[in-house]
């Protein structure tokens, strides 16, 4: 019955934040209708999408896709790396793991976008500064599920490992990382699904890529070009998923068969 | 000693098996790890094949990584520090456009997405045909990411906050049209089979069959992707498209670093904040 009275409860801001929200809009007969005639002629010069300078955009692409790539790569290593600290078994002291798990918290909460424009700043223009964001924005989500992954492996082996009088660089490659290899592969792949994504949109600030092409197109009202573009950023996305997918997929059947055996 | 040679030879015989039997197994795993190599093998080979490229086209170094985190380092330290609150009032309004963005994006997104989640469930939908469209639909609408639909849609509608919203709606539908008609096809058929029995009407089987096994899941989704369109609507502001983007663009622009180091501590702030308070809903909701 209490549970009742605070779904309703609920509901009830919903609702009235819902009509706040949409007074603050300012929507207006006016504004929609000719919002929705300017929608239509964009519609139409849409079709039939073209793309005029076809090796320009899949330079873009293939530019997004090269970002993707080595973003995931740094964020990856530099995650390993800084994950070791954060995770609470093996950090050296649980300051160190507070510290790294907040950084890592401050970085993820930080939109990559807004990295993409502050690493503009620091470093220019092009592909590098789309790495650096990347990479940075990546760390702050692997840093955490990587040190999660850290966590939950058996600390018997760990353990045992060290009263072997292993050293602790022998303990992360030989104890640490062999354990947690099928999250960090997963992991990895996921974030690299997400960067894609990225990578495809950070050239709107000019960080490389091919959501460049984009905007221009969309600065000099080019529709049908803008449709052909995205469409572009559809497919690029579809096969980079699909390619992902194939690989994991292989992974998986491969590391299965051990189990079985 | 008959007794004893028979038992030798069985004992012989059974270990002569045994053997064998470890052998087909030896080879078997041996096989099954080859494979497996192979499989890592292949893989990796592609991953380095794909770093050494995109290291090579993106004419990437090393020094960069360091050059890079020394610049950004610097960048904070002597231009972005210390913020400068005294434009707090400045940012009053954006942050309040990025908050009704966010919300009448996730409303928008939640309504369509229940249309098209139905629709495109294989078990609720009333056609395969109409499940198959709105599932090409949906997934169209998730590959397009939501700065792309605000890009478009800011020609359409003028700068301001109408065009972000309706691109979060859209592009919410694309992840919430998913999870929807995911979470419909894993419901129990029985209790469908059960309602649709009494000869209820589509409508009905919907009401009383499908949402309760529904509304978990439902509302969960529903509080991430405003979790999610937080985010989204703090950056949609970099293309025109309102909210708090437009004043951190600006300052930006201006190379006013300390306000736009105030903006950035707002957007982190209000993801916190919008993060606790789903968390807080969902909590006394479910």
């Amino acid at each position: 019955m209490k549970k009742n009275i605070k779904v309703w409860l609920v509901a009830g801001v919903a609702f009235l934040l819902f009509i706040l929200s949409l007074a603050q809009l300012g929507l207006s007969r006016e504004r929609l209708s000719a919002a929705y005639d300017r929608g239509m002629v964009i519609v139409d010069s849409m079709i039939p999408p073209s793309v005029s300078n076809p090796s320009n955009v899949a330079t873009a692409a293939l530019e997004s896709l090269h970002v993707a790539v080595l973003g995931t790569l740094f964020g990856v290593v530099f995650s390993l790396i800084l994950a070791v600290f954060a995770a609470r078994n093996l950090t050296p002291h649980f300051t160190v793991s507070v510290a790294v798990k907040s950084f890592a918290a401050f970085v993820r909460a930080v939109p990559a976008l807004i990295w993409a424009i502050l690493f503009i700043i620091a470093v220019g223009l092009g592909p590098t500064p789309g790495i650096l964001a990347l990479a940075v924005n990546s760390i702050g989500m692997l840093v955490k599920v990587y040190a999660e992954a850290i966590e939950e492996i058996d600390i018997g082996i760990v353990e045992a490992m060290k009263s072997t009088g292993a050293s602790p660089m022998q303990l992360v490659f030989q104890g640490v990382l062999p354990t947690m290899m099928s999250a960090l592969v997963s992991w990895s792949i996921f974030r690299f699904d997400i960067n894609i994504r990225y990578a495809a949109i950070l050239g709107i600030v000019g960080a490389g890529g091919i959501g460049w092409e984009l905007v221009r197109a969309s600065r000099m009202a080019a529709y049908s070009e803008v449709m052909g573009i995205t469409l572009v950023i559809f497919f690029m996305i579809l096969v980079v998923e699909n390619v992902t997918r194939l690989l994991k997929k292989r992974l998986d059947l491969a590391s299965m068969e051990t189990v079985r055996s | 000693m008959v007794v004893k040679t028979g038992q030798t030879d069985a004992i012989r015989s059974n270990r002569e098996k045994t053997l064998g039997k470890v052998d087909q197994l030896l080879e078997r795993h041996s096989n099954r790890s080859k494979r497996m190599n192979r499989e890592r093998g292949l893989v990796g080979v592609i991953v380095l094949a794909l770093v050494v490229w995109s290291w090579v086209m993106t004419e990437f170094k090393l020094s960069f990584l360091w050059s890079g985190l020394g610049n950004i380092a610097n960048f904070f330290v002597n231009d972005l520090l210390p913020p400068d609150f005294s434009v707090l009032p400045r940012y009053l309004q954006p942050v309040i456009d990025t908050l009704v963005m966010s919300y009448l994006g996730m409303v928008m997104a939640v309504i369509l997405s229940l249309v098209a989640g139905v629709l495109a469930a294989s078990n609720t939908s009333p056609h395969k045909f109409v499940a198959f469209i709105f599932r090409s639909i949906v997934s169209f609408l998730r590959a397009i990411p939501a700065l792309v639909w605000g890009l478009v849609l800011v020609s359409a509608f003028g700068l301001g906050s109408l065009a972000g919203t309706i691109a979060i709606g859209i592009s919410g539908v694309g992840i919430l049209g998913k999870a929807f008609a995911d979470i419909i096809e894993e419901i129990d058929e029985g209790q469908v089979e059960g309602v649709k029995a009494t000869g209820a009407s589509w409508l009905q089987v919907l009401g009383r069959a499908v949402w309760p096994q529904f509304m978990a899941g439902f509302v969960a989704w529903s509080l991430y992707k405003m979790d999610l369109n937080i985010r989204e609507a703090a950056v949609l502001g970099l293309i025109g498209a309102g909210g708090i983007g437009v004043a951190l663009n600006s300052s930006i622009k201006l190379f006013q670093y300390q306000e736009a180091a105030t903006g950035i501590l707002i957007i982190f702030a209000m993801i916190i904040a919008v993060e606790y308070i789903t968390s807080r809903v969902r909590k006394s909701i479910l």
